[in-house]
């Protein structure tokens, strides 16, 4: 005898395709109409927030990293400004070494007078913590002296007065992360540790993932510029 | 179309939904009874609203997660200045995921909202089954434990001083979805499901 339905069948069956063919409409809807990025600190992905308090050279405010995306930017297009930031401690050796390379970058990648870049401009970022090592102690006083190489603040850094570092006095913001917030948000491993951020956030390099690598190469590789 | 008329779609249905759950949706939908008999007795009336309460709580956790999506984009869908911003709330990385395993909660709240729907949906079917019972204790079950969930959600909100008002539909949704499986289970317990 044919059936023509199927007289043992179970409800729960046709129920359950049903709802999870409701499921996957939904699923495969949000596919077909977003992109979604996530948040982290490899290359690809979105930058965390950076928060705390940052010094400018005149005084502390409160600092907001959003500020500075602009989700309307697309790739090649010169205009948009991009974002470097170090993570650094003032009593780490490497950081005070670099110092005179970070300076420099500044200055020739930020608009420096006579810089010969024709590029993107390129915003330079510290967030400067205290690393859990013995003889690392560091406070905002010790900040304000190794960025503006306050000659005679009484201030160590490494070993040697803050002023006394390699490189000019830097002109951009130092943020205040000396409880490691940022630093742990950010998964950083070691400093100094670089980032080069899209001007819509994304992060275009990191030197985690570049081991050997010169943020100057990467800056120069991946910032777009008129004569290229 | 402006966010809060768009959550109206959502918020429509669920409160139908809801006052079919309620003891007063007698009064209110025994007259459509003539056009849809389900909505004659109380045991239809609930899974009718249970139905309604659970399709809309899925769609509007379905929109959250696809303005979480958006908002990673870098795009913008309810940002506002006021206390109402689901864009600060869901965009918020540090609470828009579920801290174990980084789901967003968008997507936990439609996945529930389908095991619901799935509980409600085949119960409704098939009332006088065997495992009937169980389907509604069940859906009882898991919608009180989305009081834990719904109660960490709020912290976060108060902690942001920001509402996601999609999310409170979702909330809500839960809440209704509650009272309609504890009122089912409860009949089913009684000896007068077939005739309540």
């Amino acid at each position: 005898m044919k059936y023509t339905y199927d007289d043992e069948a179970d409800i729960r069956t046709t129920a359950l395709i049903r709802v999870m063919a409701l499921f996957f409409v939904g699923i495969m809807i949000i596919a077909a109409t977003t992109s979604p990025i996530a948040t982290g600190t490899k290359e690809g992905e979105r930058a965390p927030a950076l928060e705390g308090k940052f010094y400018n050279g005149s005084g502390w405010s409160d600092f907001d990293l959003e500020s500075y995306w602009d989700p309307t930017w697309e790739a090649g297009d010169i205009s948009g400004q991009w974002v470097v930031i170090e993570f650094m401690d003032t009593d780490c050796p490497y950081c005070v070494e670099s110092a005179e390379e970070m300076g420099a970058n500044a200055y020739n990648f930020g608009g420096g007078s006579d810089s010969q870049w024709d590029g993107a401009i390129v915003n330079f970022i510290a967030s400067v913590t205290e690393l859990d090592i013995s003889g690392h102690d560091s406070s905002r006083a010790e900040m304000i002296a190794f960025r503006d190489k306050s000659a005679n603040s009484g201030e160590e850094c490494a070993g040697s007065e803050c002023g006394s570092r390699p490189g000019i006095a830097h002109n951009f913001p130092y943020i205040d992360d000396l409880d490691q917030d940022n630093m742990k948000k950010w998964n950083i491993g070691g400093t100094p540790s670089y980032y080069l951020i899209q001007p819509d956030g994304i992060i275009a390099w990191s030197s985690a993932e570049h081991k050997g690598e010169k943020l100057l190469d990467a800056i120069v590789t991946l910032v777009p510029r008129e004569s290229a | 179309m402006d966010p809060n008329i768009q959550l109206m779609i959502y918020v429509i249905p669920l409160v139908i939904g809801f006052l079919m759950i309620l003891p007063l949706g007698r009064s209110l939908f025994a007259p459509l009874s003539e056009y849809m008999p389900s909505l004659g007795n109380e045991r239809g009336r609930v899974f009718s609203g249970l139905l309604l309460t659970c399709v809309a709580g899925m769609a509007v956790s379905f929109q959250t997660l696809w303005i979480s999506s958006k908002i990673s984009e870098g795009g913008n869908f309810c940002a506002s200045n006021s206390i109402l911003s689901c864009d600060d709330v869901i965009g918020n990385v540090e609470y828009n995921a579920d801290p174990i395993f980084g789901i967003p909660w968008g997507g936990i709240g439609a996945a529930t909202f389908c095991i619901l729907l799935y509980f409600v949906y085949s119960s409704s079917k098939e009332p006088n089954a065997d495992w009937v019972s169980s389907y509604l204790k069940m859906g009882t079950y898991l919608t009180f434990a989305g009081f834990f969930v719904i109660a960490l959600l709020v912290f976060y909100e108060f902690k942001m001083e920001k509402i996601c008002q999609y999310c409170t539909t979702a909330h809500f949704a839960n809440i209704a979805a509650f009272i309609g499986f504890l009122r089912l289970m409860r009949m089913n317990q009684s000896k007068e499901w077939n005739t309540i």
